[in-house]
């Protein structure tokens, strides 16, 4: 079957042969990191500082890191992190999407007045430097009693979610054809019930590509809950880091494994929304 | 079933204006089309009378009362979207039950749904496609489950949006000869909109053209064709569009430039010697000359043939007279070669007489003054054939 | 056909006639218009109470606050002049600005190039596009973990598998910098590359096609019809590495904590170090004043430059 050639595309040749070079030449830079990890995380402490490439392997880090005996020899605790970070930016991701699909269907169907000050100020969260808002947070969280709490990270982290959920929704919805809400209106249903019965189940994959992406980066901050939480509720991002910091014996292969277990969700995720990766990444912007 | 009248409709889009002070009148049953160019207003006005449209100023009444304020689902009206926005999750079926099942149509048992939507499709002719989604449908199968979704609920007003634009010419004409007969079937008011002059003339007991916005002639079909009010009008109808001839008057007759046409002037059209005006004959109502003498009451032309196609079984003739294009389409299936000379007859009460158009813009549209026969106006009532 | 469509019997049926002496209920204008605006009300509390932390952040750049002295009081422009007279600030500066300058420039290169590579490339090339997206979608700060563990002199595996012996120093100041940056170029080129590869997919295959009919080279077509029509989503992705490398700081602060010395500290990483290690709010916040005045002003001009390219992109299209 002749498949058609996009743009630039041209059939196998020289070409393309060296162009496969290429890429295997990147992905090699790419991949390599991510392989040594993995192989780190299986070694045990005696190997992990011995030996390369040759080892016989091990899964009893994983289980370490995640019991309390990972805690007592690095002062970790990483599966409390583990629960906080799911809970927490479940939150967050609930959160926005409940406030924030009404918003964009607003500005996306009817592009009121304002709508659009409303939808760049949201972005504008996005590209503010994250101390800008932290600071004052600091003093005010310690203030109130928010500091080191969920409440307070779900509240910051909506500085992520948000102008994620409603930019990309907001694309949906300017998407969908009005006239479909217009036939149900004339059919019978009330706006609400045109809305759930029409245009929800349209912008479901907008939906759930918003709420993955949202809940990825979420997942991923790290200067929030670095600066925001205290010990009782820490998130992954901050457990990781806290390897490393300190005297006293590095476990490198314990470093690894939890690094691993944290960096698993978001990429367990990112797969399943890879269709709507790039819309979701450019914020909307960009449509493939 | 229930009337439905405008007054004085006005929309607007931001700066630019939708249409303006449309006001119609239409009868209890009666299928009224609005004819137009795109962009003219059509939808703007069907949207208007569902509620789906604000409107800046006028008011809408169905069976004599006002729609003002009334949210589109209380409005007892179905249409026909051009786009036929058909539910893409849902099936045939499905999409046919909607307007059943909002309870706003009436209350229909399980059974009674099922019921009328096998009517409906049966009669449209899709009842094999009740499980297929939409984009498994061709576009003239997915315009009858758009009008089947219309059909199988009552309604006050049908409202149509072009059904028919997005179909082949083969399956419009097809469509169009079904149409008619469900038309006189339902006998619910029906708002059609379109800009495919001859769906208008076959489908409407009245016809409205619509320009910009606004409505420019409210007539039957008889009255649109026989006596357009301008010359805009009498080109949206008819294919190839109307002649029209620049002419001077001159002792009594409408001269045109070689005095290839001279038409006598009727004592009712108010035109002083020197005035200049416009010849306006339809191609079809041109005949090929049969005697050596013109037919009483038929105005001779002489000229050369230009071009000559063949049609089928007519000519498409284009001839100089005097220097003015003329096309003409007449049956026969005659050859004529370019330059030969014809003479063709053309009934005097087919001239149509316009106004000159102004210095500044020789290609504006002018009113219509009268015919080259003094009229009889006939009275037809809004509902007959012509 | 004989069938009638209507018989009276369901039009009776209807049971929504209007009521007898009012007619069908009505919806008065101003609820109508008023709709849009409150589906947006959550949003837009929840807009302006993360508006308030901002405004009081830019507001402390006014006051004199440390945890030092909690009862703070307005001064002025002094801590803009003590910051802007500040040599370390401007190391700063100039940290940051060459971190965001090179870090961007490399991953448009080569994002765009493995965009284009990936396009013309056959079976492989499907392969590894999916995981292209890999590196993007670990937290920058594990990233910055991992790195780390491979820069280490004696146990990392950069070391041993480059041949450069168990001293090489990563992190030493003269390669810190460079360092962070290479991660952050492992990190992030996948983004250029996705954005971009989505962006030559969907250009029209026609201009393409003619062009070969007319007998066009590859890098004719390239530079005459497939960037022109690139550049909107290749000025995307500019922007968004370039504002966010910016304001960077997991991955550095997990690395080298803006050491050696200053030789990778970024803005934010010394607005951090005034605010939370030094506890100097209002020196802080003043960085942060600065730095976010500087993402607004080139975030504007960025996107006048977009405009203007995604105007000639269409036009190009003709």
């Amino acid at each position: 079957m002749a498949t058609e050639l996009m743009p630039g595309q041209k059939r196998f040749t020289a070409g393309t042969i060296l162009a496969d070079v290429a890429i295997v030449g990147w992905f090699v830079f790419s991949l390599f990191p991510i392989v040594w990890m993995v192989l780190l995380s299986l070694k045990t402490s005696a190997d992990q500082t011995s030996t390369y490439f040759a080892f016989s392997p091990t899964l009893e880090n994983f289980g370490t890191v995640l019991s309390a005996k990972g805690e007592a020899l690095t002062s970790v605790n990483f599966s409390h992190a583990l629960i906080t970070s799911v809970i927490n930016c479940g939150a967050a991701v609930i959160v926005s999407l409940v406030i924030g699909i009404p918003a964009a269907y607003a500005a996306g169907r009817w592009k009121y007045r304002g709508s659009n000050d409303l939808m760049f100020t949201i972005l504008s969260f996005r590209f503010a430097p994250e101390l800008m808002v932290i600071v004052p947070l600091f003093v005010i969280y310690n203030q109130i009693g928010l500091f080191d709490t969920k409440v307070g990270l779900i509240w910051v982290l909506q500085l992520v979610t948000m102008p994620l959920v409603v930019w990309i929704l907001r694309s949906y919805f300017e998407d969908m054809p009005a006239e479909l809400e217009q036939a149900a209106l004339l059919d019978g249903y009330t706006r609400r019930r045109a809305f759930v019965m029409v245009a929800l189940p349209l912008v479901r994959p907008g939906i759930a590509a918003a709420a993955l992406l949202a809940f990825i980066f979420a997942w991923n901050n790290y200067v929030f809950p670095l600066i925001l939480t205290g010990s009782d509720n820490s998130t992954v991002t901050v457990a990781i880091s806290k390897y490393l910091g300190g005297g006293g014996q590095a476990y490198y292969n314990l470093t690894a494994a939890a690094a691993i277990i944290g960096a698993l969700p978001p990429l367990i995720l990112a797969l399943t929304i890879q269709r709507y990766l790039v819309r979701g990444l450019s914020f909307g912007a960009v449509k493939s | 079933m229930a009337t439905l009248e405008t007054h004085g409709l006005t929309t607007s889009y931001g700066k630019t204006r939708g249409i303006e002070d449309v006001t119609l009148d239409i009868g209890d049953g009666e299928f009224f089309v609005i004819l137009g160019p795109s962009g003219a207003g059509k939808t703007t006005t069907l949207k208007s009378v569902a509620g789906l449209v604000d409107v800046d100023s006028g008011e809408v009444a169905i069976g004599g009362v006002s729609m003002t304020g009334v949210e589109p689902y209380h409005r007892n009206v179905a249409m026909a979207f051009e786009s036929y926005a058909l539910y893409p999750q849902k099936t045939v079926s499905q999409n046919l039950a909607s307007p059943l099942r909002s309870g706003r149509t009436g209350r229909y048992s399980e059974e009674d749904q099922k019921r009328r939507i096998e009517l409906v499709t049966t009669t449209l002719g899709i009842n094999h496609l009740l499980k297929r989604f939409p984009r498994e449908l061709s576009n003239g199968q997915r315009q009858r489950v758009a009008l089947g979704r219309v059909l199988v609920r009552p309604a006050d007003v049908y409202l149509l949006d072009e059904p028919l634009s997005h179909l082949d010419a083969k399956l419009r004409a097809a469509m169009r000869a079904e149409l008619k007969q469900l038309g006189e079937m339902s006998s619910t008011t029906s708002l059609y909109v379109t800009h495919d002059y001859q769906e208008a003339l076959a489908l409407g007991d009245r016809i409205a053209v619509l320009r910009e916005g606004r409505l420019v002639q409210v007539g039957t079909p008889e009255e649109i064709w026989h006596r357009p009010v301008d010359t805009f009008v009498a080109k949206a109808l008819g294919q190839p569009e109307i002649n029209l001839v620049d002419a001077v008057v001159d002792h009594g007759v409408l001269r045109t430039q070689g005095d290839a046409l001279e038409v006598p002037l009727a004592g009712d059209l108010d035109l002083t010697p020197g005035d200049h005006a416009r010849i306006g004959i339809r191609p079809r109502d041109i005949e090929l000359s049969r005697g050596a003498e013109p037919l009483a009451d038929h105005l001779r032309v002489r000229a050369t043939v230009q071009l000559s196609e063949r049609l089928g079984r007519e000519i498409e003739l284009t001839v100089d007279a005097g220097g003015v294009s003329i096309v003409a389409v007449t049956p026969g299936a005659h050859v004529f070669d370019e330059g030969q000379s014809v003479e063709l007859d053309i009934p005097l009460d087919h001239v149509h007489v316009f106004a000159a158009p102004d210095g500044d813009d020789p290609e504006a549209d002018t009113t219509r003054l009268g015919s080259a026969i003094v009229e009889h106006v006939s009275a037809t009532s809004g509902r007959q054939q012509p | 056909m004989t069938t009638t469509v209507h018989d009276r019997d369901t039009r009776a049926r209807r049971g929504q006639r209007p009521r007898r002496g009012g007619g069908p209920p009505t919806v008065p204008t101003w609820r109508r218009k008023l709709r849009p605006y409150l589906l947006s009300v959550p949003a837009l509390l929840i807009t302006v109470g993360i508006l308030y932390p901002f405004v009081l952040g830019a507001y402390y750049a006014f006051l004199n606050y440390a945890a030092v002295r909690p009862n703070p009081v307005f001064v002025g422009l002094d801590n803009f002049k003590t910051v802007l007279s500040d040599p370390i600030f401007w190391t700063s500066v100039r940290v940051t600005a060459i971190y965001a300058l090179v870090a961007t420039a490399v991953e448009t290169v080569l994002g765009v190039g493995i965009a284009l590579l990936l396009n013309r490339s056959s079976l492989i090339g499907k392969v590894f596009e999916r995981v292209l997206i890999l590196p993007l979608m670990i937290a920058p700060v594990i990233a910055g973990v991992i790195w780390r563990l491979m820069f280490n002199p004696q146990f990392g595996i950069l070391n041993h598998v480059l041949g450069l012996g168990s001293t090489f120093n990563w992190l030493s100041t003269k390669t810190a910098l460079w360092s962070v940056i290479l991660v952050d170029i492992w990190i992030f080129t996948p983004f250029v590359a996705i954005l971009v590869l989505a962006g030559i997919r969907s250009l029209p295959k026609e201009p393409f096609e003619a062009s070969d009919v007319d007998g066009a080279s590859w890098f004719y077509q390239f530079r005459r019809l497939m960037l022109p029509m690139m550049w909107p989503y290749i000025l995307v992705a500019v922007i968004f590495r370039f504002m966010d490398s910016l304001k960077i700081f997991d991955h550095v602060f997990v690395l080298t904590a803006g050491g050696p010395g200053t030789t990778t500290r970024t803005l934010q990483i010394g607005a951090y170090e005034d605010s939370i290690i030094n506890l100097n709010y209002s020196i802080g916040s003043t960085y942060m004043f600065l730095l976010w005045a500087l993402v607004f002003l080139t975030a504007r001009y960025l996107v006048s430059v977009l405009g203007k390219a995604q105007k000639r992109a269409a036009g190009s299209e003709t």
